[in-house]
């Protein structure tokens, strides 16, 4: 595994100031994904944007674990709902 | 430049604790955080707003000097003098809010803020702090239909940094394309962030674009349109010479085929051009045609 391409569960809670129970809860709802070399737990770099968003959620606005699975996925909707409101725009305005 | 009123900006009063400022700041943060804001720039805004109130009224210094300031701020000649001693910004129109810098940093802070604390620097304790990876960069990009017609190199200076950028045809209005690594530096080994350019579309042509496809509304005569002929319709590319059939509708659509829009990253192939006809009434007859007109009426022609 390169090295770069990874980040230690430990060194990233230590980094952002967050416990390690919050990044495997955050595994255990499958909103991100961990691998393991041997005993460690390491994230992807491509992980850290939408773990570092958690964290936010989690710090800055006192939003649990459980809050921010129902976060991430409402999340997605809008976002979902975004684009087909976008596509959508642009058919009637072809007809209008 | 307007007085901003931070108490109200949180909806507390002013004899609010540091503790009725704290739940108020994150009731409003909770509303308006970016990061349950996708793509809304008025939650972004208010974000901001709150933010910087919050930045004011949290610390007790700062508050101390807003309040003395609040109050004077009815009769500030002299602290008029001293801001125009102190910037030379330009005067005009100014609202409370204006950002005077770049887009898309939770770190802006409003003129009011920066006239009375001085910038913004030194205030690190807000918006998304780097840790280790670096921060992302949003930028948007203005083209014109025609400039996405065809693949485009262009270099954008981002914080700086040169970047070679190509830019696939066939790219949509608002779509959003990443460069890994063209953020912020990280800290301490971390990666830098990623750019995110949003690309801004206008489309100045007479064609609607969806997708890779373009339409049009194209006015025939009406007796082309009884008898049939042949028409001369402008496509993005040129002019092209169409037959219409006979006894065509209004409102007949035609395709042509490979004639519209580039797809994106596809290279080579392209959309179609959907024309929809639309028949034209004459209006200002000469007396001979409307007695034309008058005689095929005495046919019974329906």
């Amino acid at each position: 595994m390169a090295q770069e391409n990874y980040i230690s569960i430990k060194t990233f809670c230590e980094h952002h100031g967050v416990q390690e129970s919050f990044v495997f809860s955050m595994q255990e709802f499958e909103l991100l994904r961990v691998d393991h070399v041997e005993e460690e737990a390491f994230i992807p770099m491509e992980e850290l944007p939408i773990l570092e968003k958690m964290v936010r959620l989690h710090r800055e606005l006192d939003i649990n674990p459980e809050g921010i699975q129902a976060v991430y996925h409402l999340l997605e909707q809008v976002q979902n709902l975004q684009q087909e409101v976008a596509s959508l725009r642009k058919k009637l305005d072809r007809l209008g | 430049m307007d007085f901003i009123d931070y108490y109200k900006v949180l909806g507390v009063d002013k004899s609010a604790s540091t503790e009725d400022i704290k739940r108020a700041y994150r009731k409003l943060a909770r509303k308006y955080h970016p990061d349950l804001n996708p793509n809304d720039k008025d939650a972004e805004l208010n974000f901001k707003k709150v933010n910087e109130a919050n930045e004011v009224l949290s610390d007790p210094d700062k508050r101390k000097k807003y309040d003395q300031y609040g109050k004077d701020w009815q009769h500030a000649e002299e602290f008029e003098k001293a801001k125009r001693s102190r910037a030379q910004r330009p005067q005009g129109d100014y609202s409370g809010y204006t950002y005077s810098h770049s887009e898309g940093s939770a770190q802006d802070f409003s003129d009011f803020f920066e006239s009375m604390f001085g910038g913004a620097t030194g205030f690190g304790n807000r918006g998304q702090k780097v840790r280790y990876r670096g921060q992302d960069y949003h930028a948007e990009l203005h083209l014109s239909l025609m400039d996405v017609y065809t693949t485009q190199k262009q270099t954008l200076t981002v914080n700086g940094k040169n970047i070679r950028l190509s830019i696939p045809a066939g790219i949509e209005d608002g779509q959003t394309i990443k460069i890994n690594g063209h953020g912020g530096p990280g800290i301490e080994g971390g990666p830098a962030g990623d750019l995110y350019i949003t690309f801004s579309i206008t489309n100045n042509t007479d064609f609607k674009r969806d997708g890779a496809d373009l339409y049009k509304n194209v006015q025939i005569p009406l007796v082309k349109a009884v008898l049939g002929g042949e028409i001369v319709v402008e496509t993005l590319t040129g002019k092209v010479k169409l037959k219409v059939a006979p006894g065509t509708d209004n409102g007949t659509k035609v395709k042509l085929k490979g004639k519209g829009f580039p797809k994106y990253k596809k290279e080579g192939q392209f959309g179609d051009l959907i024309l929809t006809y639309s028949v034209n009434v004459p209006k200002n007859l000469t007396p001979e045609q409307r007695s034309l007109f008058e005689a095929l009426e005495k046919t019974n022609l329906t």
